[in-house]
């Protein structure tokens, strides 16, 4: 399968990231191969309609969920503490006058 | 012979030598080789010398637990309150977590003194190291040569003798390879025995805290004080493992059933497989029976690795914004793309492939193909892993196809790099535990790495196997004579 860049752009707006001219060509190159080895998995296994469990479902029964009780959480200028805040919320500049 | 915890823990216990005096030797370490190496990212030295104190007098009181005092490092993917946690990337630059993660938590409450933050791929993303924005760390045995990845600060640091012990986190080999490529040794538990509440999440049906140490004994010891169920993370399980787990090590190999199974020896260097099967043979000639197994769905093992580990990444890395914590683009015209252009100047390549790759598998149109499928094979890939550990109690395979990789070696491009993790996602994708033992050097000197894998909760047969190995083996192939060899 061969991916265009169009495709790649279109991947990029949905991941939230911009790539320039240049870093487009390599990465489009790049994700083609990529693309190429995660087709190996069609192989020869077959899926079916079966319903699909992950080992972290296993793991956990959902008979035995704890009870939905309020614990502390932590408090706002911690939360803050790694931007600059404004008047306890999240602060960003003015982008629309 | 590196001392062992215990050891140090008696050193301790006795007051032949105090926790500051054990500490201040370790930074001494540190200042001097670290510059070379590039094993820590963050140092920690002032609340080292604090918590050493603190454990001196611990220690003077009486009944300190065995890692009291004892010096050690945690990747840099692991929360720590108040101290630098990175990912060694920039999108996280300075980022100072406000909680502890659970398995930090449990260490300081053992008395652990922290020296820093160890060095790893960007969001715990490859297999050499490389893509830390710290600079690659250097492999102790040989600085021309990576340390592995992810956790290849954590190796190195074990190695170098910068750190009693590290913790690493290993989603798709990254304990057991760099263990592997530093001549360390490396557990990943099963999924579900260790607290991940504070390690900063990548596939998050596949990753795992686990102990980095130069003996099986000692990762024993780490894996007893850091294992348990927590409320915090809800995939954690309280498991009963009955008693201390490094207390129960000695045990021969008499009669156990050890699994080959030929799909991990496919395409692996004929110098590591020959390793690999000396070693077999020895389990043989002191007892073990050997059981050639097939695990056929194996050979689909790395694409459905790296279809779920993406797409869980792409949502785990979707938080990343720029607003809440970590680096922000300086200029902006909306909050798009504010969002945007955080996220293109604060990731790496490494990460923005894996986030593409998942946000495709995950797309409409794709979902069935790739995400759906992969988890279908990952429940074959299990359900081969059941059938196998009824007729065995341990797999025995390399680590890696290949030793350590010389820096900046880029092989014929990403998917070449993906291919060298084909011995240990299989471990990732079924839950199951395994450890990496040292098992001799390649003729260029540098340690080769055994995979002994378990059973879902069964820690304490892989150490006994690994630990009968090291004791039967450790002479002669004499990989823990000096660590580092700088």
């Amino acid at each position: 399968m061969k991916i265009s860049k169009t495709e790649v752009e279109k991947l990029a707006k949905l991941a939230k990231l911009s790539f320039s001219d240049e870093e487009l060509e390599r990465f489009t190159a790049e994700f083609d191969e990529i693309i190429a080895f995660a087709d190996t998995i069609n192989q020869s296994i077959e899926g079916g309609t079966e319903q699909i469990r992950s080992v972290g479902a296993r793991m956990v029964s959902f008979d035995d969920l704890r009870p939905d009780e309020v614990v502390p959480s932590l408090p706002n200028e911690k939360i803050l503490s790694n931007v600059e805040g404004y008047n306890g919320f999240f602060g960003l500049e003015r982008s629309k006058k | 012979m590196r001392t062992g915890i215990s050891e140090l823990a008696k050193r301790l216990q006795s007051r032949e030598i105090s926790a500051m005096e054990l500490t201040k030797a370790y930074i001494g370490a540190i200042e001097k080789l670290n510059p070379t190496i590039n094993a820590y990212v963050y140092l920690t030295f002032d609340t080292a010398m604090k918590a050493a104190e603190k454990a001196d007098q611990r220690l003077k009181e009486g009944g300190a637990p065995l890692l009291c005092g004892i010096p050690m490092a945690l990747k840099d993917n692991i929360c720590t309150d108040g101290l630098n946690t990175t990912c060694c990337s920039k999108i996280l630059k300075g980022f100072k977590p406000y909680y502890d993660a659970t398995v930090w938590e449990k260490l300081k409450a053992h008395g652990a003194v922290l020296l820093g933050k160890t060095n790893m791929d960007e969001f715990a993303m490859g297999s050499t190291s490389e893509t830390s924005c710290y600079g690659a760390p250097l492999n102790p045995r040989n600085t021309n040569y990576v340390t592995g990845g992810s956790s290849g600060g954590s190796a190195a640091a074990v190695c170098a003798n910068l750190a009693v012990y590290s913790l690493g986190s290993d989603t798709g080999g990254s304990i057991r390879q760099p263990a592997s490529f530093c001549g360390v040794v490396g557990l990943k538990p099963t999924y579900g025995a260790v607290s991940r509440y504070g390690l900063i999440a990548y596939g998050s049906s596949l990753d795992q805290i686990g102990p980095m140490t130069n003996s099986v004994k000692d990762a024993a010891i780490v894996f007893d004080a850091i294992k348990g169920g927590d409320r915090r993370d809800q995939t954690s399980v309280d498991y009963d493992y009955g008693s201390s787990l490094a207390e129960c090590l000695d045990r021969d190999v008499k009669g156990m059933r050890i699994g080959v199974a030929e799909e991990f020896f496919d395409g692996i260097n004929p110098e590591i497989k020959s390793k690999i099967e000396e070693a077999i043979k020895l389990f043989e000639r002191n007892g073990a029976v050997i059981e050639n197994i097939r695990l056929p769905a194996l050979k689909l093992a790395l694409p459905v690795y790296y279809i779920i580990a993406c797409a869980e990444a792409s949502s785990n890395l979707g938080r990343y914004d720029g607003i809440r914590y970590g680096y922000r683009t300086s200029s902006y015209t909306s909050i798009e793309d504010m969002i945007v252009k955080t996220r293109s100047e604060g990731f790496g390549d490494e990460v923005k492939r894996r986030i593409m790759l998942g946000t495709y598998v995950l797309s409409s149109g794709y979902y069935d193909a790739y995400y759906k499928k992969a988890c279908l094979i990952r429940e074959e890939i299990n359900r081969e892993f059941d059938a196998v550990f009824e007729k065995c109690d341990v797999l025995v395979a390399p680590t890696a196809p290949n030793t350590a990789f010389p820096l900046n070696y880029k092989g014929a491009g990403p998917v070449e790099m993906y291919l060298s993790d084909i011995c240990t996602v299989p471990v990732n994708i079924a839950g199951v535990p395994a450890i990496s033992v040292p098992c001799g050097e390649d003729s260029n000197g540098l340690p080769v790495g055994m995979q002994i894998i378990g059973k879902k909760f069964d820690e304490a047969t892989v150490l006994q196997a690994a630990h009968f190995y090291e004791q039967s083996a450790g002479e002669v192939i004499g990989v823990y004579e000096g660590g580092a060899r700088i």
